[in-house]
Protein backbone atom coordinates (compact mmCIF):
# COMPACT_ATOMS: atom_id res chain seq x y z
CA UNK A 1 0.00 0.00 0.00
CA UNK A 2 2.39 2.00 1.17
CA UNK A 3 4.98 1.22 -1.73
CA UNK A 4 2.59 2.01 -3.96
CA UNK A 5 1.35 5.33 -3.30
CA UNK A 6 4.91 6.43 -3.43
CA UNK A 7 5.17 5.27 -7.05
CA UNK A 8 2.14 6.81 -7.68
CA UNK A 9 3.02 10.38 -6.16
CA UNK A 10 5.43 11.40 -9.17
CA UNK A 11 2.14 10.67 -11.45
CA UNK A 12 -0.11 12.36 -9.71
CA UNK A 13 2.16 15.30 -9.26
CA UNK A 14 2.80 14.97 -13.21
CA UNK A 15 -0.54 15.23 -14.29
CA UNK A 16 -1.43 18.12 -11.72
CA UNK A 17 1.30 20.01 -13.36
CA UNK A 18 -0.34 19.28 -16.88
CA UNK A 19 -3.89 20.36 -15.65
CA UNK A 20 -1.73 23.73 -14.30
CA UNK A 21 0.16 24.47 -16.83
CA UNK A 22 -0.64 27.54 -18.98
CA UNK A 23 -0.12 25.46 -22.44
CA UNK A 24 -3.11 23.44 -21.51
CA UNK A 25 -5.52 25.41 -19.41
CA UNK A 26 -5.68 28.20 -22.44
CA UNK A 27 -4.69 26.05 -25.91
CA UNK A 28 -7.68 26.88 -27.15
CA UNK A 29 -7.83 30.77 -26.57
CA UNK A 30 -7.28 31.44 -30.54
CA UNK A 31 -9.59 29.25 -32.14
CA UNK A 32 -11.38 30.75 -35.33
CA UNK A 33 -10.41 32.33 -38.38
CA UNK A 34 -8.70 35.00 -39.31
CA UNK A 35 -8.05 37.30 -42.07
CA UNK A 36 -5.82 39.94 -43.59
CA UNK A 37 -5.35 41.64 -47.35
CA UNK A 38 -1.80 42.09 -47.68
CA UNK A 39 -1.20 45.57 -49.24
CA UNK A 40 2.19 47.46 -50.85
CA UNK A 41 4.46 49.00 -48.36
CA UNK A 42 7.56 51.04 -49.59
CA UNK A 43 6.26 51.57 -52.77
CA UNK A 44 6.28 47.68 -53.72
CA UNK A 45 3.53 46.72 -56.34
CA UNK A 46 2.27 43.70 -54.99
CA UNK A 47 -1.08 42.82 -53.55
CA UNK A 48 -2.37 39.42 -51.84
CA UNK A 49 -4.81 37.63 -48.69
CA UNK A 50 -4.18 35.92 -46.15
CA UNK A 51 -6.21 33.65 -43.92
CA UNK A 52 -5.89 31.49 -40.94
CA UNK A 53 -7.48 28.90 -39.36
CA UNK A 54 -6.87 28.06 -35.87
CA UNK A 55 -7.63 24.76 -33.84
CA UNK A 56 -5.78 24.40 -30.55
CA UNK A 57 -2.27 25.31 -31.49
CA UNK A 58 -2.63 24.00 -35.33
CA UNK A 59 -2.81 26.94 -37.81
CA UNK A 60 -3.74 26.22 -41.32
CA UNK A 61 -2.51 29.20 -43.12
CA UNK A 62 -3.68 29.88 -47.05
CA UNK A 63 -1.75 33.33 -48.35
CA UNK A 64 -1.58 33.92 -51.80
CA UNK A 65 0.58 37.43 -53.53
CA UNK A 66 1.70 38.65 -56.77
CA UNK A 67 3.78 41.20 -57.95
CA UNK A 68 6.49 41.39 -55.67
CA UNK A 69 10.38 41.34 -57.85
CA UNK A 70 11.08 38.01 -59.40
CA UNK A 71 15.09 37.76 -59.36
CA UNK A 72 17.54 38.48 -57.40
CA UNK A 73 21.15 37.74 -58.74
CA UNK A 74 19.88 35.24 -60.99
CA UNK A 75 17.89 33.41 -58.68
CA UNK A 76 14.25 33.73 -57.65
CA UNK A 77 14.04 36.32 -54.77
CA UNK A 78 13.68 35.12 -51.86
CA UNK A 79 10.70 36.77 -50.34
CA UNK A 80 11.13 35.57 -46.66
CA UNK A 81 7.41 35.83 -44.67
CA UNK A 82 6.30 35.99 -40.72
CA UNK A 83 3.53 36.64 -38.22
CA UNK A 84 4.88 39.83 -36.64
CA UNK A 85 3.49 40.24 -33.10
CA UNK A 86 3.68 41.69 -29.44
CA UNK A 87 3.21 45.39 -30.69
CA UNK A 88 0.00 47.76 -31.79
CA UNK A 89 -0.92 45.16 -34.53
CA UNK A 90 -0.73 47.51 -37.10
CA UNK A 91 1.57 48.49 -40.36
CA UNK A 92 3.35 51.02 -40.14
CA UNK A 93 3.06 54.62 -41.80
CA UNK A 94 5.50 56.09 -43.99
CA UNK A 95 6.05 58.45 -40.97
CA UNK A 96 8.19 55.55 -39.28
CA UNK A 97 11.17 56.14 -41.90
CA UNK A 98 12.81 57.41 -38.92
CA UNK A 99 16.29 58.03 -41.17
CA UNK A 100 14.72 59.54 -43.97
CA UNK A 101 16.26 57.28 -46.75
CA UNK A 102 12.99 56.58 -48.26
CA UNK A 103 12.02 53.22 -46.82
CA UNK A 104 10.35 52.22 -43.45
CA UNK A 105 12.65 49.00 -42.93
CA UNK A 106 12.02 45.77 -40.88
CA UNK A 107 13.76 47.54 -37.44
CA UNK A 108 11.66 50.82 -38.07
CA UNK A 109 8.67 49.18 -38.65
CA UNK A 110 8.29 47.13 -34.97
CA UNK A 111 6.68 49.63 -33.10
CA UNK A 112 3.72 48.75 -35.08
CA UNK A 113 3.72 45.19 -35.76
CA UNK A 114 6.71 44.16 -33.36
CA UNK A 115 9.05 41.09 -33.53
CA UNK A 116 8.63 37.75 -35.36
CA UNK A 117 6.79 35.59 -33.84
CA UNK A 118 6.31 32.66 -36.53
CA UNK A 119 8.16 32.29 -40.18
CA UNK A 120 5.99 31.25 -42.51
CA UNK A 121 8.73 29.07 -44.57
CA UNK A 122 7.72 26.45 -47.14
CA UNK A 123 8.96 24.14 -45.27
CA UNK A 124 11.05 22.84 -42.16
CA UNK A 125 11.63 25.45 -39.12
CA UNK A 126 8.61 27.93 -38.89
CA UNK A 127 10.16 29.84 -35.84
CA UNK A 128 11.32 33.06 -35.49
CA UNK A 129 15.05 32.14 -35.38
CA UNK A 130 14.14 30.88 -39.37
CA UNK A 131 12.93 34.83 -39.99
CA UNK A 132 15.78 35.30 -42.09
CA UNK A 133 16.57 31.93 -43.89
CA UNK A 134 16.14 32.65 -47.41
CA UNK A 135 17.09 28.77 -48.13
CA UNK A 136 13.15 27.81 -46.97
CA UNK A 137 11.61 31.62 -48.01
CA UNK A 138 9.07 31.32 -50.81
CA UNK A 139 11.05 32.65 -53.95
CA UNK A 140 9.94 34.64 -57.31
CA UNK A 141 6.82 37.44 -58.01
CA UNK A 142 4.20 35.74 -56.58
CA UNK A 143 3.16 32.52 -54.62
CA UNK A 144 0.06 31.19 -53.45
CA UNK A 145 1.00 29.10 -50.31
CA UNK A 146 -1.02 26.56 -47.92
CA UNK A 147 0.69 25.65 -44.89
CA UNK A 148 -0.58 23.61 -41.60
CA UNK A 149 1.93 24.65 -38.80
CA UNK A 150 2.17 24.85 -35.08
CA UNK A 151 1.64 27.94 -33.65
CA UNK A 152 4.00 28.89 -30.47
CA UNK A 153 2.24 30.63 -26.97
CA UNK A 154 3.08 33.98 -27.69
CA UNK A 155 1.82 33.77 -31.42
CA UNK A 156 -1.36 32.29 -30.76
CA UNK A 157 -1.80 34.78 -27.88
CA UNK A 158 -0.97 38.21 -30.30
CA UNK A 159 -3.66 36.66 -32.80
CA UNK A 160 -6.01 36.08 -30.29
CA UNK A 161 -5.44 39.79 -29.02
CA UNK A 162 -5.78 41.08 -32.45
CA UNK A 163 -1.95 42.39 -32.39
CA UNK A 164 -0.58 39.40 -34.85
CA UNK A 165 0.64 41.48 -38.22
CA UNK A 166 1.66 39.38 -41.62
CA UNK A 167 4.84 40.64 -43.67
CA UNK A 168 6.38 39.92 -46.71
CA UNK A 169 10.02 41.33 -47.16
CA UNK A 170 11.74 42.05 -50.30
CA UNK A 171 11.91 45.29 -52.53
CA UNK A 172 13.31 46.41 -55.90
CA UNK A 173 16.09 47.84 -55.09
CA UNK A 174 15.61 49.36 -58.53
CA UNK A 175 12.73 51.59 -57.21
CA UNK A 176 14.72 52.72 -54.19
CA UNK A 177 16.64 55.71 -53.41
CA UNK A 178 19.92 55.33 -54.18
CA UNK A 179 21.06 55.51 -50.56
CA UNK A 180 18.79 53.18 -49.63
CA UNK A 181 20.07 50.54 -52.91
CA UNK A 182 23.07 50.77 -51.91
CA UNK A 183 22.71 50.21 -47.79
CA UNK A 184 23.45 46.81 -46.09
CA UNK A 185 20.55 45.06 -44.22
CA UNK A 186 20.15 46.12 -40.57
CA UNK A 187 18.91 42.41 -39.94
CA UNK A 188 21.79 40.11 -42.16
CA UNK A 189 25.07 42.03 -43.09
CA UNK A 190 25.50 40.01 -45.81
CA UNK A 191 22.11 41.12 -47.73
CA UNK A 192 21.08 44.47 -49.18
CA UNK A 193 18.58 46.31 -47.24
CA UNK A 194 15.98 46.08 -49.73
CA UNK A 195 15.94 42.04 -49.37
CA UNK A 196 14.55 42.64 -45.85
CA UNK A 197 12.60 45.13 -46.07
CA UNK A 198 9.12 45.26 -45.75
CA UNK A 199 7.19 44.74 -49.25
CA UNK A 200 3.63 43.49 -48.14
CA UNK A 201 1.93 44.52 -45.02
CA UNK A 202 -1.46 43.12 -43.29
CA UNK A 203 -2.82 42.95 -39.97
CA UNK A 204 -5.12 40.11 -39.07
CA UNK A 205 -8.44 39.97 -37.47
CA UNK A 206 -10.98 37.53 -36.52
CA UNK A 207 -13.27 36.88 -39.63
CA UNK A 208 -17.07 38.26 -38.38
CA UNK A 209 -19.11 36.24 -35.92
CA UNK A 210 -21.99 33.99 -37.16
CA UNK A 211 -24.38 35.26 -39.43
CA UNK A 212 -25.55 39.06 -40.86
CA UNK A 213 -28.45 41.28 -39.00
CA UNK A 214 -29.09 42.68 -42.77
CA UNK A 215 -32.74 42.82 -42.06
CA UNK A 216 -34.56 44.84 -39.02
CA UNK A 217 -38.07 44.25 -40.59
CA UNK A 218 -40.00 42.08 -43.21
CA UNK A 219 -42.87 43.10 -46.20
CA UNK A 220 -43.73 39.66 -45.36
CA UNK A 221 -46.86 40.40 -43.52
CA UNK A 222 -49.55 43.00 -43.54
CA UNK A 223 -48.59 46.43 -43.83
CA UNK A 224 -51.58 48.18 -44.05
CA UNK A 225 -54.05 46.81 -41.11
CA UNK A 226 -55.61 49.88 -40.54
CA UNK A 227 -57.05 50.60 -43.97
CA UNK A 228 -57.76 46.74 -44.00
CA UNK A 229 -59.94 47.35 -40.87
CA UNK A 230 -61.66 50.53 -41.71
CA UNK A 231 -62.99 49.00 -45.44
CA UNK A 232 -63.67 45.47 -43.86
CA UNK A 233 -65.85 47.68 -40.90
CA UNK A 234 -67.72 49.58 -43.75
CA UNK A 235 -67.97 46.20 -45.63
CA UNK A 236 -69.84 44.69 -42.55
CA UNK A 237 -72.45 47.63 -42.02
CA UNK A 238 -73.17 47.87 -45.07
CA UNK A 239 -73.97 44.61 -45.11
CA UNK A 240 -76.19 44.81 -41.78
CA UNK A 241 -77.97 47.94 -43.64
CA UNK A 242 -78.99 45.43 -46.46
CA UNK A 243 -80.16 42.84 -44.42
CA UNK A 244 -81.95 44.99 -42.12
CA UNK A 245 -83.63 46.56 -45.38
CA UNK A 246 -85.00 43.55 -47.00
CA UNK A 247 -85.95 41.85 -43.60
CA UNK A 248 -88.29 45.19 -43.06
CA UNK A 249 -89.73 44.84 -47.18
CA UNK A 250 -90.51 41.82 -46.52
CA UNK A 251 -92.42 42.15 -43.55
CA UNK A 252 -94.33 45.15 -45.69
CA UNK A 253 -94.79 42.61 -48.47
CA UNK A 254 -96.29 39.92 -46.47
CA UNK B 1 -99.77 58.07 -46.04
CA UNK B 2 -97.41 60.72 -45.30
CA UNK B 3 -96.15 58.32 -42.59
CA UNK B 4 -95.59 55.27 -44.93
CA UNK B 5 -93.37 58.16 -47.34
CA UNK B 6 -91.50 58.84 -44.53
CA UNK B 7 -91.10 54.97 -44.07
CA UNK B 8 -90.25 54.24 -47.41
CA UNK B 9 -87.87 57.31 -47.74
CA UNK B 10 -86.03 56.50 -44.36
CA UNK B 11 -85.81 52.88 -45.88
CA UNK B 12 -84.48 53.74 -49.39
CA UNK B 13 -81.95 56.18 -47.12
CA UNK B 14 -80.53 53.66 -44.88
CA UNK B 15 -80.49 51.34 -48.76
CA UNK B 16 -78.22 54.24 -50.14
CA UNK B 17 -75.73 54.56 -46.96
CA UNK B 18 -75.37 50.75 -46.65
CA UNK B 19 -74.19 50.87 -50.83
CA UNK B 20 -71.67 53.67 -50.10
CA UNK B 21 -70.61 52.33 -47.27
CA UNK B 22 -69.95 48.98 -49.24
CA UNK B 23 -68.39 51.18 -52.27
CA UNK B 24 -66.06 53.04 -49.52
CA UNK B 25 -65.18 49.77 -47.71
CA UNK B 26 -64.64 47.63 -51.41
CA UNK B 27 -62.00 51.27 -51.83
CA UNK B 28 -60.69 50.88 -48.91
CA UNK B 29 -59.67 47.32 -49.41
CA UNK B 30 -58.21 47.73 -52.86
CA UNK B 31 -56.18 50.67 -51.68
CA UNK B 32 -55.02 48.49 -48.53
CA UNK B 33 -54.21 45.29 -50.95
CA UNK B 34 -52.29 47.71 -54.01
CA UNK B 35 -50.31 49.31 -51.11
CA UNK B 36 -49.24 46.13 -49.76
CA UNK B 37 -45.26 45.19 -50.32
CA UNK B 38 -44.31 41.74 -51.56
CA UNK B 39 -42.55 39.36 -49.52
CA UNK B 40 -39.04 39.04 -51.04
CA UNK B 41 -38.10 36.67 -53.30
CA UNK B 42 -36.44 33.54 -51.61
CA UNK B 43 -34.07 31.24 -53.37
CA UNK B 44 -35.77 27.95 -52.89
CA UNK B 45 -32.77 25.36 -53.69
CA UNK B 46 -28.81 26.27 -54.22
CA UNK B 47 -27.98 27.88 -57.14
CA UNK B 48 -24.75 27.24 -59.24
CA UNK B 49 -21.22 25.64 -57.73
CA UNK B 50 -19.27 27.13 -55.13
CA UNK B 51 -15.44 25.75 -56.01
CA UNK B 52 -13.91 28.66 -53.26
CA UNK B 53 -13.25 27.00 -50.37
CA UNK B 54 -9.85 24.57 -49.96
CA UNK B 55 -10.32 21.54 -47.45
CA UNK B 56 -7.95 22.53 -44.61
CA UNK B 57 -6.12 18.99 -44.09
CA UNK B 58 -3.99 18.75 -41.49
CA UNK B 59 -1.36 16.80 -43.09
CA UNK B 60 2.11 17.56 -44.42
CA UNK B 61 1.03 15.98 -48.02
CA UNK B 62 -1.39 18.61 -48.39
CA UNK B 63 1.28 21.74 -47.97
CA UNK B 64 1.55 23.20 -51.64
CA UNK B 65 3.56 26.13 -52.61
CA UNK B 66 3.16 27.26 -56.23
CA UNK B 67 3.17 30.78 -57.76
CA UNK B 68 0.11 32.54 -58.33
CA UNK B 69 -1.06 33.07 -61.36
CA UNK B 70 -1.54 36.48 -62.06
CA UNK B 71 -0.80 39.82 -60.90
CA UNK B 72 -4.22 41.24 -59.59
CA UNK B 73 -4.85 44.37 -58.83
CA UNK B 74 -3.75 46.63 -55.18
CA UNK B 75 -6.01 48.38 -52.40
CA UNK B 76 -8.31 51.30 -53.96
CA UNK B 77 -11.41 51.46 -51.50
CA UNK B 78 -15.08 50.72 -53.58
CA UNK B 79 -17.46 54.10 -53.91
CA UNK B 80 -20.36 51.95 -55.70
CA UNK B 81 -21.73 49.20 -56.43
CA UNK B 82 -24.42 48.63 -59.46
CA UNK B 83 -26.46 45.16 -60.59
CA UNK B 84 -28.44 45.76 -63.07
CA UNK B 85 -30.51 42.47 -63.34
CA UNK B 86 -32.35 43.67 -60.40
CA UNK B 87 -32.32 47.21 -60.77
CA UNK B 88 -29.55 47.96 -57.81
CA UNK B 89 -27.56 51.45 -57.20
CA UNK B 90 -25.91 51.99 -54.35
CA UNK B 91 -23.25 54.19 -52.82
CA UNK B 92 -20.67 52.21 -51.01
CA UNK B 93 -20.51 52.01 -47.41
CA UNK B 94 -17.09 50.78 -45.37
CA UNK B 95 -18.26 49.38 -42.29
CA UNK B 96 -16.18 47.04 -40.01
CA UNK B 97 -17.67 44.79 -36.93
CA UNK B 98 -19.60 45.22 -34.27
CA UNK B 99 -18.98 45.08 -30.87
CA UNK B 100 -20.05 41.52 -30.68
CA UNK B 101 -17.65 40.47 -33.29
CA UNK B 102 -20.28 39.86 -36.15
CA UNK B 103 -20.23 42.22 -39.44
CA UNK B 104 -21.47 45.71 -38.58
CA UNK B 105 -25.11 46.32 -40.60
CA UNK B 106 -25.83 50.17 -42.04
CA UNK B 107 -27.64 51.68 -38.99
CA UNK B 108 -31.30 53.95 -38.99
CA UNK B 109 -30.71 57.13 -40.77
CA UNK B 110 -29.92 58.32 -44.47
CA UNK B 111 -27.37 55.30 -44.98
CA UNK B 112 -29.65 52.55 -43.76
CA UNK B 113 -30.46 51.76 -47.97
CA UNK B 114 -27.31 51.59 -48.36
CA UNK B 115 -25.03 48.65 -49.18
CA UNK B 116 -21.93 48.23 -47.27
CA UNK B 117 -18.42 47.25 -47.85
CA UNK B 118 -16.59 44.81 -45.16
CA UNK B 119 -13.17 47.08 -44.18
CA UNK B 120 -11.34 44.15 -43.53
CA UNK B 121 -12.07 42.17 -46.66
CA UNK B 122 -10.32 42.98 -49.83
CA UNK B 123 -10.90 45.81 -51.83
CA UNK B 124 -12.97 44.51 -54.69
CA UNK B 125 -10.37 43.75 -57.45
CA UNK B 126 -7.68 42.37 -54.93
CA UNK B 127 -7.31 38.69 -54.53
CA UNK B 128 -9.72 36.95 -52.36
CA UNK B 129 -13.73 37.34 -51.68
CA UNK B 130 -14.75 41.11 -51.22
CA UNK B 131 -17.90 41.77 -48.93
CA UNK B 132 -20.99 43.50 -49.71
CA UNK B 133 -23.82 43.26 -47.98
CA UNK B 134 -26.97 45.58 -47.62
CA UNK B 135 -30.54 45.17 -45.51
CA UNK B 136 -32.97 43.12 -47.49
CA UNK B 137 -36.04 45.60 -45.62
CA UNK B 138 -35.74 47.25 -42.66
CA UNK B 139 -38.28 48.13 -39.94
CA UNK B 140 -38.19 51.80 -40.80
CA UNK B 141 -38.17 51.82 -44.59
CA UNK B 142 -39.67 48.56 -46.09
CA UNK B 143 -37.91 46.98 -49.18
CA UNK B 144 -34.06 47.90 -49.02
CA UNK B 145 -30.98 47.67 -51.27
CA UNK B 146 -30.67 43.66 -51.73
CA UNK B 147 -34.74 43.02 -51.42
CA UNK B 148 -33.99 41.16 -54.80
CA UNK B 149 -31.17 39.42 -54.30
CA UNK B 150 -32.14 36.14 -54.51
CA UNK B 151 -33.80 36.73 -57.92
CA UNK B 152 -29.59 36.75 -59.46
CA UNK B 153 -28.67 33.81 -61.66
CA UNK B 154 -25.49 32.51 -62.78
CA UNK B 155 -24.25 34.93 -65.31
CA UNK B 156 -25.08 38.47 -64.47
CA UNK B 157 -22.85 41.12 -63.69
CA UNK B 158 -22.54 43.02 -61.07
CA UNK B 159 -20.35 46.32 -61.54
CA UNK B 160 -17.92 48.21 -58.60
CA UNK B 161 -16.08 51.38 -58.93
CA UNK B 162 -13.54 51.69 -57.10
CA UNK B 163 -11.89 54.92 -55.73
CA UNK B 164 -8.59 54.90 -58.16
CA UNK B 165 -10.92 55.43 -61.15
CA UNK B 166 -11.28 51.94 -62.37
CA UNK B 167 -14.23 49.32 -62.76
CA UNK B 168 -14.00 46.02 -61.84
CA UNK B 169 -17.09 43.63 -62.90
CA UNK B 170 -17.88 40.34 -61.78
CA UNK B 171 -20.18 37.84 -62.81
CA UNK B 172 -22.70 35.95 -60.55
CA UNK B 173 -21.71 32.14 -59.88
CA UNK B 174 -23.82 30.48 -57.30
CA UNK B 175 -26.37 31.32 -54.44
CA UNK B 176 -26.65 29.90 -51.30
CA UNK B 177 -28.87 30.22 -48.39
CA UNK B 178 -27.19 29.53 -44.85
CA UNK B 179 -28.80 29.43 -41.42
CA UNK B 180 -27.46 32.06 -39.40
CA UNK B 181 -26.64 29.96 -36.43
CA UNK B 182 -24.99 27.70 -39.06
CA UNK B 183 -22.95 30.79 -40.30
CA UNK B 184 -20.31 28.82 -42.70
CA UNK B 185 -17.57 31.94 -41.83
CA UNK B 186 -14.38 30.49 -43.51
CA UNK B 187 -16.47 29.58 -46.84
CA UNK B 188 -17.71 33.31 -46.95
CA UNK B 189 -14.92 35.44 -45.64
CA UNK B 190 -12.19 33.34 -46.43
CA UNK B 191 -11.73 29.87 -49.05
CA UNK B 192 -9.80 30.86 -52.65
CA UNK B 193 -7.45 33.88 -51.24
CA UNK B 194 -5.58 34.10 -54.84
CA UNK B 195 -8.51 35.01 -56.81
CA UNK B 196 -10.39 38.09 -57.03
CA UNK B 197 -14.00 36.85 -55.88
CA UNK B 198 -17.05 38.75 -54.26
CA UNK B 199 -19.64 38.13 -52.27
CA UNK B 200 -23.23 39.52 -51.45
CA UNK B 201 -24.59 39.37 -48.92
CA UNK B 202 -28.43 40.05 -47.15
CA UNK B 203 -31.17 38.55 -44.68
CA UNK B 204 -33.49 35.43 -45.63
CA UNK B 205 -36.33 33.05 -44.48
CA UNK B 206 -38.26 35.85 -41.79
CA UNK B 207 -39.73 33.84 -39.29
CA UNK B 208 -43.04 36.05 -38.53
CA UNK B 209 -43.18 34.38 -34.85
CA UNK B 210 -40.13 36.02 -33.69
CA UNK B 211 -40.13 38.89 -35.99
CA UNK B 212 -36.63 38.07 -37.25
CA UNK B 213 -34.68 36.86 -40.50
CA UNK B 214 -33.26 33.48 -39.63
CA UNK B 215 -30.85 33.04 -42.54
CA UNK B 216 -28.29 34.62 -44.80
CA UNK B 217 -28.35 34.36 -48.58
CA UNK B 218 -24.87 34.81 -50.15
CA UNK B 219 -23.94 35.54 -53.72
CA UNK B 220 -21.09 34.32 -54.60
CA UNK B 221 -19.31 36.16 -57.86
CA UNK B 222 -15.82 36.66 -59.72
CA UNK B 223 -13.90 38.79 -61.55
CA UNK B 224 -13.92 38.51 -65.29
CA UNK B 225 -13.30 42.10 -66.23
CA UNK B 226 -11.51 45.30 -65.01
CA UNK B 227 -11.43 49.00 -66.37
CA UNK B 228 -9.52 51.61 -66.25
CA UNK B 229 -7.18 52.33 -63.45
Amino acid sequence: MGKSMRMLAPLAAASLAVVMSPTAAFADHANGSYQTTLDPLNGSSGSGMASITVEGDQATIDLSWSGLPETFMDAPYPHVQHIHIGAEGECPPASADKNGDGIVDTVEGAPSYGEIGTTLSVSGDTSAAAGTNIKIAPGGSSVDYHRTITLDEKTLDSLAGGTGVIVVHGLDPATLSKEAAEAKSNLVPELPLAATSPALCGALSSMPAGGVETGSGSTSGVENLGLFGVGGGLLAMAGIGLVGHRRRANAEAS
Amino acid sequence: MVRDMTVNGGRRGGLVLALVAAVIGVVLIVLAVTSQEPAPPQLDAPVGRVDATPTPTPSAEADRVRPAEEVPLGPSRPVSISIPAIGVSSELLALGKAPDGSLAVPQPGPNLDKAAWFENSPTPGQPGPAVIEGHVATEQSGPSVFFELAELRPGDKVTVERKDGSTVVFHVTALREFAKDRFPTELVYGGNVSEPTLRLITCSSFDPSIGKHTGNLVVFAELTNVRGA
